[in-house]
């Protein structure tokens, strides 16, 4: 089996097709005859945008406007004055057409490359692909059809170039294996619109693999399985006809209110942790943010993050959700990462030493320059607060006090926020599940984080294979805590979230809504499945269920009950 | 010269497809029409040096008409940023 990164679910099986590159070298010269030599040019350039016109317009059927819009770019680049314009003036000068043409495309290759920004770095595979395409043109090099490739057929190449893709008959290909390529590259934008399992940055996969042999692509876990049996290929057959069946299933929920099957509704929110997951997470259909962490804004890099700039990031993912709710939560981090500005330092327990909102705290400059991004991007959307790691009152008080400073500094500077901004709780530690009644009438609301809250509770590190069966969310303690804390948010009127894992999980969800839980927060890719697995259930039966789990005495107990009901 | 800052309001930024309508219509003009970003000048009549700049959502720029027909630039640019692109 070979492993590479799962950048387009489902599964595919079929017969690989090798797409070999061919090579595309030639003898720079000097040209006297430039006449001849810029219509040589212009002819190439011609030939490429009509050839791509069409791509695209396979593109727009197969796959859709987006993408189709991605090989239109390309037109649009190679016509910008400063690629066909300066290419001209090169030959004009007596350089060759691909000459000229390398050089400029390289200097844009270049110049996106080294801008450390990931959109722009893929649009220097755009350049590539266009320089690959003329220069093919220019030098007279046939490329292989992916568009007459049997039905059946698994793409195997170094890299899928979008023009390549463009080929791609959805009818005929059920896979994609790459060597190179991420999950936010163009192969895998473009195979997971066009809903062909991928798993790319396979390593030799070009050798490994011959034309003509059967493998099958897991694109949902990143497997290539080379020489399969007949016994794998059934229960991959079995699993690809589930896939499939679930999908089709599941569209039915895009665009449907989260609601119970007494028709109470829910809000379905999703996790996320940069501003360009929110647009995932809108994609995906959630109805909101219910955590957004913001440590990535300190990590992988010398010095801490400027108010500005956390200000760009909040209101960016706070312009894309329009209105929708979002819960950002302030720093979560302590000694357990290597933030060497932050002089965090080596402590035999970090999970229960300095960290969150503790060391938020202890660095009032630095936690009100988070706060203050956070106002100021309140008044772009519904942005709401949320402290992590709360174990006592005084830190919510001492917390808000700080919000309360960062409000009268904007104040004075004249800048908007959102006056009436929520501040809520994570509730991920034990002490804050047993004193939930007396944080719920401080607090206006709660984020439960199954996650900690299972670790904190029964004191047991999941990363641990030692004592891992301990950490279950499924432990009496576990899901009295949770039972708790939603009753006491309940009593005081604050909504009560969950943004744990536990969210997403189907024998979790007719417990939550027995318990009274108003919000759900999942991955993206959970909305879906989620919004179907609330719908299943009424309050009364929920409540049976949730009254039969409440009475057990064991985790086994509960999972083994669990597993019958849903 | 007339000038006027704005903020960037759809999601992607200046991404291929605002980034070719915009460089485009401001091909239009006889003015020469800047992005000021970053402390860079930017050709805004050139696409591939607008993708270069990475101009993303939320961020600050300032667009620059200089010419004959400056007001008419500026006022359509002004239009297309406010609009999002009709995104």
């Amino acid at each position: 089996m070979l492993k590479g990164i799962a950048a387009s679910e489902g599964i595919g099986i079929g017969k690989v097709m090798i797409v070999e590159e061919h090579s595309l070298e030639y003898q720079p010269k000097q040209v006297a005859d430039t006449d001849a030599e810029l219509q040589r040019f212009r002819d190439a350039v011609e030939a490429f945008c009509k050839e791509t016109e069409e791509q695209a317009e396979a593109v727009r059927k197969s796959a859709g406007e987006k993408e189709a819009e991605i090989l239109m770019g390309h037109i649009y680049m190679i016509k910008d004055p400063g690629m066909i314009g300066t290419m001209e003036a090169q030959i004009t000068g007596g350089q060759c057409a691909e000459a000229a043409l390398e050089q400029i495309c390289d200097m844009f290759i270049e110049a996106f490359s080294s801008t450390g920004d990931e959109v722009t770095q893929q649009r220097a595979a755009d350049v590539k692909d266009i320089k690959t395409a003329i220069l093919s043109i220019l030098l007279g090099v046939k490329t292989v059809k992916i568009s007459e490739a049997p039905a059946g057929t698994v793409i195997v190449a170094r890299e899928v170039t979008p023009s390549m893709t463009a080929g791609i008959n959805k009818e005929n290909i059920v896979g994609i294996v790459t060597e190179t390529g991420s999950q936010t590259s163009h192969s895998a934008i473009l195979a997971r619109a066009l809903e062909i399992p991928a798993v790319l940055s396979v390593e030799n996969a070009t050798t490994q693999l011959s034309s003509g042999e059967l493998i099958i692509v897991d694109g949902s876990e990143g497997d290539v399985i080379t020489a399969p049996g007949e016994a794998e290929v059934q229960t991959y057959s079995a699993k690809r006809d589930a896939y499939l069946r679930e999908k089709r299933e599941l569209e039915n929920y895009r665009g449907k209110k989260t609601t119970n099957a007494n028709g109470d509704e829910y809000e379905l929110f999703c996790n996320i942790g940069t501003p360009k997951d929110a647009v995932k997470a809108m994609t995906a259909d959630g109805e909101g943010v219910g955590l957004f962490r913001t440590e990535f804004l300190f990590m992988d890099r010398n010095a801490l993050p400027t108010e500005d700039e956390q200000f760009e990031a909040y209101k960016q993912a706070a312009l894309v959700l329009k209105g929708k709710g979002l819960i950002i939560r302030t720093l979560d981090i302590g000694g357990d990462k290597e933030i060497p500005y932050l002089g965090l330092e080596k402590e035999e327990n970090p999970f229960m030493g300095y960290r969150a909102i503790r060391y938020c705290l202890g660095h009032r400059d630095l936690f009100k320059s988070q706060l203050k991004a956070i106002l100021r991007a309140s008044a772009y959307g519904d942005v709401r607060i949320m402290f992590p790691l709360i174990t006592a009152v005084e830190e919510l008080r001492e917390g808000k006090a700080l919000v309360e400073e960062a409000k009268s500094d904007l104040r004075a500077s004249g800048i908007e926020f959102d006056e009436n901004i929520k501040i809520g709780v994570m509730t991920e530690t034990a002490a804050s599940g047993v004193i939930a009644h007396l944080l719920a009438k401080e607090a206006d609301f709660f984020s439960i984080g199954t996650n900690d809250l299972t670790g904190y509770t029964m004191a047991a590190d999941r990363g641990n294979s030692d004592v891992a069966y301990l950490y279950s969310p499924f432990q009496p303690s576990v899901l009295m805590m949770i039972q708790r804390i939603i009753k006491c948010a309940r009593e005081e009127g604050i909504p009560v979230g969950m943004c744990g894992e536990a969210a997403a999980n189907p024998m979790m969800i007719p417990l939550l809504i027995s318990f009274g839980l108003t919000e759900f927060s999942v991955s993206a890719p959970s909305v879906l499945k989620v919004r179907k697995n609330i719908s299943k259930w009424t309050k009364a039966e929920a409540d049976k269920v949730a009254e039969a789990v409440m009475s057990m005495t064991t985790e086994a107990e509960v999972t083994a009950y669990l597993k019958t009901v849903v | 010269m007339v000038s006027k800052k704005l903020t960037i309001v759809n999601a992607q930024g200046f991404h291929m497809r605002p980034a070719s309508t915009f460089a485009t219509a401001m091909g239009k003009y006889a003015s020469d029409v800047t992005i000021k970003h970053n402390g860079a000048d930017v050709n805004a009549k050139s696409l591939m040096n607008i993708i270069a700049a990475c101009i993303k959502c939320g961020n600050e720029i300032e667009v620059v008409a200089n010419g004959a027909d400056e007001n008419d630039a500026l006022a359509e640019a002004v239009q297309m940023i406010e609009s999002g692109f009709g995104e």
